[in-house]
């Protein structure tokens, strides 16, 4: 066992803030990304997938400043899943569903 | 050379101990990690009991590197563990034991140290394979098997972790006298060694001398990479 880690304390965020942390997120790979890929910022906006011009590289970078900026916030979670690359059922697939999701596994 | 943040498992003795040293020596930050405390005290290093095969107990110690060092420049998946046993005899959990600590915890650690290594420019994953893998050799079906999937691990791991600028490579130590091979008769390791191009027992300092080369600035464009030593394979 790991003998003198603290564990790091969880904190549950709302929905809102979460929107906000995923919004920043995105337009803060924005400002890497070419003036004809950028991703629309909006709370109804697609992240990955058709309609989307984020490929599987820009996804995982897009999740881990997503992750980093959550834990700044004081939510530690690691997105990780199996269906982060399907075109339909992944939860990364919309802003909604990644607030959603995000939401599900902090306070899992 | 800009001290490296360096992070070594299966650290407490044997190769991990040896490089953990060597980069000590060389000026580096080194948190090591094994199942059991260290010996070897120094400034610049922090050791850490962990379980390599729990999730969690690898989460919780990134968790603490990213405190201490924010960014990680090296990791050296080093752990590992061996049953010399024919398949027909070997317990299901004992080759459990062995793709979990070889294969399963390299992932867990590599996952792990890619959030922390975007950005470091010169960013550097080590594993440790095995000339079990090209020797093909008996009585180590499932740590050959466990090697050669860490093999193709590194492969795939620097073809999806090149664009983030971190390089995986990884070496294959021929017989070298360490806690490790205590379970292979005398008669094989001499075998094996009479099979190498160069014939003799390897030492510590020749896996280093390879991790060096993999973690040069220089070496950039080295990846997915796997070197023998002795000439197997």
């Amino acid at each position: 066992m790991m003998s003198n880690a603290p564990e790091p304390a969880n904190r549950v965020l709302s929905d809102d803030a979460i929107l906000e942390v995923v919004l920043g997120a995105m337009r803060t790979l924005n400002l890497a990304r070419d003036a004809g890929a950028q991703l629309v910022v909006a709370p109804d906006a697609i992240v990955f997938g058709p309609g989307s011009p984020l490929d599987s590289l820009g996804l995982l970078n897009l999740l881990l400043d997503l992750e980093e900026d959550l834990q700044r916030a004081g939510c530690h979670v690691v997105l990780s899943d199996d269906r982060a690359m399907s075109q339909k059922r992944s939860p990364f697939r919309s802003v909604a569903s990644l607030v959603e999701y995000v939401g599900q596994i902090s306070r899992a | 050379m800009a001290k490296r943040r360096v992070v070594i498992t299966g650290a407490t003795r044997g190769i991990g101990k040896v490089l953990a040293e060597h980069y000590l020596a060389a000026g580096d930050e080194v948190v090591g990690c094994g199942r059991t405390p260290s010996a070897l005290s120094h400034p610049q290093y922090t050791h850490r009991c962990v379980d390599v095969t729990v999730a969690k107990e690898v989460d919780q110690l990134f968790e603490e590197v990213r405190a201490r060092f924010v960014k990680l420049d090296v990791l050296i998946n080093n752990a590992g563990t061996a049953s010399m046993n024919s398949l027909a005899l070997t317990p299901f959990e004992s080759a459990q034991r062995i793709v979990d600590t070889n294969l399963l915890a390299t992932f867990a650690f590599t996952k792990a140290a890619v959030r922390l290594m975007r950005g470091s420019g010169t960013a550097r994953i080590v594993n440790l394979t095995s000339v079990a893998v090209p020797l093909r050799l008996e009585g180590e079906a499932i740590y050959a098997a466990s090697k050669s999937a860490v093999e193709t691990f590194t492969k795939v791991a620097a073809k999806e972790l090149g664009p983030l600028g971190i390089t995986c490579n990884a070496v294959g130590p021929s017989p070298i006298d360490t806690g490790l091979i205590a379970g292979v008769p005398a008669a094989k390791l001499q075998a094996m060694i009479a099979a190498q191009a160069v014939r003799r027992w390897a030492v510590p300092e020749d896996v280093v001398n390879v991790v060096d080369f993999f973690l040069r600035p220089e070496s950039s464009m080295i990846t997915g990479q796997v070197i023998y030593l002795g000439g197997a394979g």
